[in-house]
């Protein structure tokens, strides 16, 4: 949950650093312009996000998944970020499920004591 | 506004514990590199230390959860915890899995890189080096697909 108006805020660092990677190596940006870069970001975060939810309603699902963010994107005029998106979301899934298998494998290599000891407990409680 | 139900069973999981496992986490790292013998006491307390806040069964795949989001720290420059808090502003949202906000991360990503260079283009026009917020505005103002922006960006 949200606490303060600031967790809203993206980190100024991150995105003077995410300005200057575009631009020529010479070019540099004022901090008023770079807040202006921050806040248009966060704006931009909220569109994407409503029209997509609104796309999602439409098609009568609740949880917005990454295939309503390309669409939508497509829709609003942002379709060039489409190609380099969907080549992230492919490493991003073969992340997740690379560490999932490693984890597994980890566990029952090192720790199959404390799994078995976990599985016991859950199997007690489950009966409970 | 009930966060809790906004994003899928794992995903609050991920947040809330997210501190807390890292710092369990390395705990049992450390235990095991240093003191293997501590292994064995660690291993009942953690349960032990969950248990009142969901069933035993959960650990393994909340303890899981810790590993990818260091995967996520690393393919977004964006800390995917603010882009949520951000998503979550939107009364309709219900859920959205982590595949969404991580793509949604991207996107603000590519975004600030691409009002970046229109703004710089409009820096490079009046021969200077530093980008002007008249710049971010202009680049603004010309774009078609920049039109949402308009009214939102004066408070």
């Amino acid at each position: 949950m949200v606490e303060r108006i600031e967790d809203l805020n993206l980190p100024n660092a991150v995105i003077g650093r995410l300005i200057k990677e575009a631009l020529p190596e010479s070019a540099s940006v004022s901090k008023e312009a770079r807040a202006a870069i921050a806040r248009a970001a966060s704006v931009f975060a909220i569109f994407v996000t409503s029209s997509s939810t609104a796309l999602a309603h439409k098609q009568n699902h609740k949880t917005i998944t990454a295939k309503d963010i390309l669409q939508t994107l497509t829709e609003l005029d942002f379709e060039s970020f489409v190609p380099s998106l969907t080549q992230d979301l492919e490493v991003y899934r073969k992340m997740v499920k690379d560490k999932k298998e490693s984890k597994a494998s980890k566990k029952d290599s090192s720790t199959t004591e404390n799994a078995n000891a976990i599985a016991t407990a859950a199997a007690e409680v489950a009966a409970e | 506004m009930a966060s809790e139900d906004l994003f899928e069973h794992e995903f609050s999981e991920e947040q809330d514990l997210e501190l807390q496992q890292a710092m369990e986490t390395e705990a049992e790292e450390l235990g095991e590199t240093e003191e293997p013998l501590d292994i064995t006491e660690e291993a009942p307390e953690s349960p032990e230390a969950e248990a009142p806040a969901e069933p035993i069964a959960d650990r393994p795949v909340t303890n899981g959860n810790k590993a990818p989001s260091d995967h996520e720290a690393k393919m977004t420059q964006l800390p995917l915890a603010r882009i949520r808090n951000i998503m979550k502003l939107d009364p309709d949202l219900h859920m959205a899995n982590n595949e969404a906000v991580f793509i949604v991360a991207k996107a603000v990503e590519l975004f600030i890189a691409s009002l970046s260079r229109e703004s710089y283009s409009y820096t490079a026009q009046s021969k200077k080096k530093t980008i002007q917020k008249r710049d971010v505005e202009m680049a603004i103002s010309a774009v078609d697909s920049l039109m949402f922006l308009d009214g939102a960006m004066n408070f």
